[in-house]
């Protein structure tokens, strides 16, 4: 009986070493059609991969650091490349998380910008990279959708289209968390998209947003899981919503949803993706990032996703190859970081938002309680 | 049999039968010992000593003192009514500089929830400390971020300043202290946890109270009907049980949702007209409905196990000698069924006030739950002193609750099956 044991322990250890020599390349996103569109995008297609030399084992988490803490102080760091959010990235570098990146030998785009030139401005405020750790990624926004059957006459157009329960009647889809919907209610109560920042980080500022936030008491119906507000949009239990623009245009491409965006005060956020300090392949990692940041790797993974890519040569690609996404729409129009569109964007302040995200979330939850 | 001159019993061995029996009993003690050793350790490892340290961070301040001791012993002296001088802005110049930046950058968390801002401001001040080489400090410092100029952000570390602080129950409970560690109630704006303790414990009761309606005919149906239906009743019982919960959460969505089931059909019935669909889901309604539905077996079976156990006997005795039947079950029948009663409240109001994923998904405006809000700041805010003390008082209102039950009922009339 001991005897079986051991042998089946012995089993199991060897199993354990031979799983983790073939994993030898590790790749951590946030899993579902986010990760699906990476595999395609820029992980199959890369050259390693593709020749055999090199296996990646994609693996999901949920963001934050922790991980990647827990890695780099016990030493063993099993993660090469992993997708971040801003916040994570600069503090992951200010705190000696990440591997500090030499962009100057990068692909340059094909007009002559060098790597972090092509990663453009656009009145966003953030052209280049956040952190000298971050390698770019994409854009996604917060953004409204609405039903075209509700309003068979007049269309909502506006931020303040949203915020009037009167020329626009029926109920509004809203998160459950203050991100975002503060600085809607700023750009609806006419506050310029590129000022919204400033005033919302000025004296009163939150105040202000609460204040226009009145407008749609008693007409708001929460939701807190990013499939819901499209449910309850189709469902006909709100009119219109605040959503995630890749899951509304992933509604609208692969299934044939049909919601309209408001193409103003659009709340943006980026994705970033970096090397955990002390990877076991640093060199391979930085190749890999390369590759992943070319202007073909950006664009191509727009074929699976309508999430924006940062470097303005992908979407040069895009723009020339339409109908771009994968079943053989144009992909374009639901794109939150065309030209036109970041002007109408506010890029959310990660620094500004870990400073107040507990307190402006109790008042937003004070709100909520007193919104039926 | 052996016995000695004093007239003890002895063994065949020429020991006294006392000593033998008493060494015999010690192995066996010893060995059932042993046997449970495993499990309390088990216990002790993974339960017990996981709760006190989680429980002692409900109190403890210790970390941020040991990054500031310095400034914090200057500070115990300033008046707090003007800036405070060049020795405190040099100390905690000089405490900020030459901290490790993970201790410092948990010392900044840990003031940004006394003031937001705190965050920012410590770590940009890492940064740009490095630049200045000597004093003065004050004017420097305040040159790069202007907030170390303002007064409130100097008087936010008023509460802490002592290695141990009730600032995180205070937190809990819509208070705080002010700059001079009196206790003041939080901005009107903020207040939010009373009303989600009432929410709470509110929904908790009534979906225990909704279980025990529900429940109780169900459970007597069960432990009466011959077993061939019974069977099969208990299989639908049980076939929600062994449901995915996230399933049933998002059927009831549509079952409730304005153009879901049970309005359609309630339309298609004549009952209320079109326009005036009712709303049931994305509210406290579909919330208690949700919840009373997923939790219901676990009222259910306790019941169940203790009512198959009564003697239909009983029943009959007391009609048979002339009780009227609503007498007769009130005296004879309910009385006996108070442990399952017990045992199935319990378990339901303990799971009802911990709930927070079913709320959340059905509840709308009215879903979080206390217990939201300790997932939010465990994974949000990293404020883990304010979630072990919401943690400690949910403990206490249940140890109270349980303290209570035990003085009313007492607590061998609880039976789980």
């Amino acid at each position: 009986m001991i005897k079986t044991i051991k042998v089946a322990l012995l089993a199991l250890i060897g199993l354990a070493f031979t799983a983790t020599a073939y994993a030898d390349f590790t790749f951590v996103s946030w899993g579902g059609a986010y990760t699906m569109s990476q595999q395609k995008g820029y992980i199959d297609t890369w050259g390693p991969v593709k020749n055999g030399t090199t296996k990646v084992s994609v693996e999901n988490y949920n963001g934050g650091l922790g991980e990647v803490k827990a890695q780099v102080e016990s030493g063993n760091v099993t993660w090469d490349v992993v997708d971040i959010l801003p916040v994570d990235a600069i503090n992951g570098c200010d705190e000696g998380l990440l591997e500090e990146l030499d962009f100057s030998s990068w692909e340059k785009a094909p007009n002559g910008d060098s790597f972090l030139e092509s990663i453009p401005d656009n009145g966003t405020g953030v052209g280049g990279t956040i952190s000298p750790c971050a390698a770019p990624q994409i854009w996604w926004t917060y953004v409204i959708i609405y039903d075209p059957k509700a309003f068979p006459e007049k269309k909502p157009k506006k931020m303040k289209d949203f915020f009037d329960v009167k020329k626009f009647p029926g109920k509004r889809g809203v998160h459950t968390w203050p991100q975002a919907v503060l600085e809607m209610a700023l750009v609806a109560d006419g506050v310029k998209p590129s000022k919204v920042n400033e005033v919302l980080q000025g004296e009163g500022g939150p105040d202000r947003a609460f204040a226009k936030l009145e407008d749609l008491k008693g007409h708001v119906v929460h939701w807190s899981a990013g499939a819901q507000p499209l449910e309850l949009v189709s469902s006909g239990e709100v009119v219109m919503s605040i959503v995630y623009n890749g899951r509304a245009g992933a509604a609208i491409l692969s299934e044939g949803a049909s919601f309209d965006y408001v193409w103003e005060g659009q709340v943006l956020d980026g994705d970033w993706i970096a090397i955990p300090k002390g990877s076991k392949n640093k060199a391979e990692a930085i190749e890999f990032l390369k590759h992943a940041t070319t202007c073909a790797s950006q664009a191509e993974q727009a074929r699976y996703i309508t999430y924006g890519p940062m470097r303005s040569c992908g979407l040069d690609v895009i723009k020339k190859g339409e109908p771009w996404f994968h079943n053989g729409i144009a992909v374009l129009p639901h794109m939150p970081n065309t030209k036109k569109r970041l002007k109408k964007s506010i890029l959310t302040d990660p620094v500004w938002w870990a400073d107040h995200n507990a307190e402006l979330k109790e008042q937003w939850a004070a709100w909520m309680a007193g919104n039926k | 049999m052996n016995q000695t001159a004093k007239g003890e019993i002895l063994t065949t061995d020429g020991i006294p039968l006392k000593v033998s029996l008493r060494r015999s009993e010690r192995i066996n003690k010893f060995r059932a010992f042993a046997l449970v050793l495993p499990l309390t350790l088990f216990i002790i490892i993974t339960f017990v000593i996981p709760i006190i340290a989680m429980l002692t961070r409900s109190i403890d301040d210790k970390q941020i003192n040991t990054v500031f001791p310095k400034t914090f012993e200057i500070y115990k002296q300033w008046d707090r009514k003007k800036l405070p001088t060049e020795e405190m802005y040099a100390t905690i110049f000089g405490e900020i500089v030459n901290a490790e930046k993970r201790a410092i950058g948990k010392a900044s968390t840990r003031m940004n929830y006394s003031r937001s801002g705190w965050k920012s401001l410590i770590k940009k001040s890492k940064r740009k400390f490095k630049k200045i080489k000597e004093g003065p400090y004050k004017e420097q410092m305040i040159a790069v971020d202007k907030r170390w100029g303002k007064i409130e952000f100097w008087k936010a570390l008023g509460e802490m300043v002592d290695p141990y602080t009730f600032g995180y129950f205070l937190n809990a409970v819509d208070l705080k202290y002010d700059s001079n560690k009196e206790i003041i109630r939080q901005p009107e704006k903020r207040r939010i946890y009373n009303y989600t303790w009432y929410k709470t414990v509110k929904i908790s009761v009534l979906v225990t109270l909704f279980c025990l309606i529900l429940g109780y005919p169900i459970a007597h149906l069960l432990a009466t009907l011959p077993l061939k239906y019974s069977n099969l009743l208990m299989i639908f019982v049980l076939l929600p049980f062994w449901t995915s919960l996230l399933v049933r959460t998002v059927s009831w969505i549509i079952i409730l949702m304005k153009k879901g089931v049970f309005n359609s059909i309630l339309v298609w019935a004549g009952v209320i007209a079109d326009e005036n669909r009712m709303q049931l889901i994305y509210n406290e309604t579909g919330t208690l409905i949700a919840m009373t539905q997923i939790l219901l077996p676990f009222m259910v079976l306790p019941l169940y196990s203790v009512m198959k156990t009564i003697p239909p006997s009983y029943m009959r005795a007391a009609l048979n000698l002339g009780a009227q039947p609503m007498h007769a079950f009130y005296r004879v029948y309910m009385p006996q069924t108070v442990p399952g009663i017990s045992a199935g409240g319990l378990l339901v109001f303990v799971l009802a006030i911990g709930y927070f994923i079913t709320p959340e998904l059905v509840g709308g405006a009215d879903g979080q739950l206390i217990g939201h809000w300790i997932a939010y700041h465990l994974k949000s805010t990293l404020n883990w002193g304010l979630c072990a003390a919401l943690g400690t008082i949910l403990l206490v209102v249940m140890l109270t609750l349980y303290w209570v039950y035990n003085k009313i009922v007492g607590i061998e009339n609880i039976k789980l099956g």
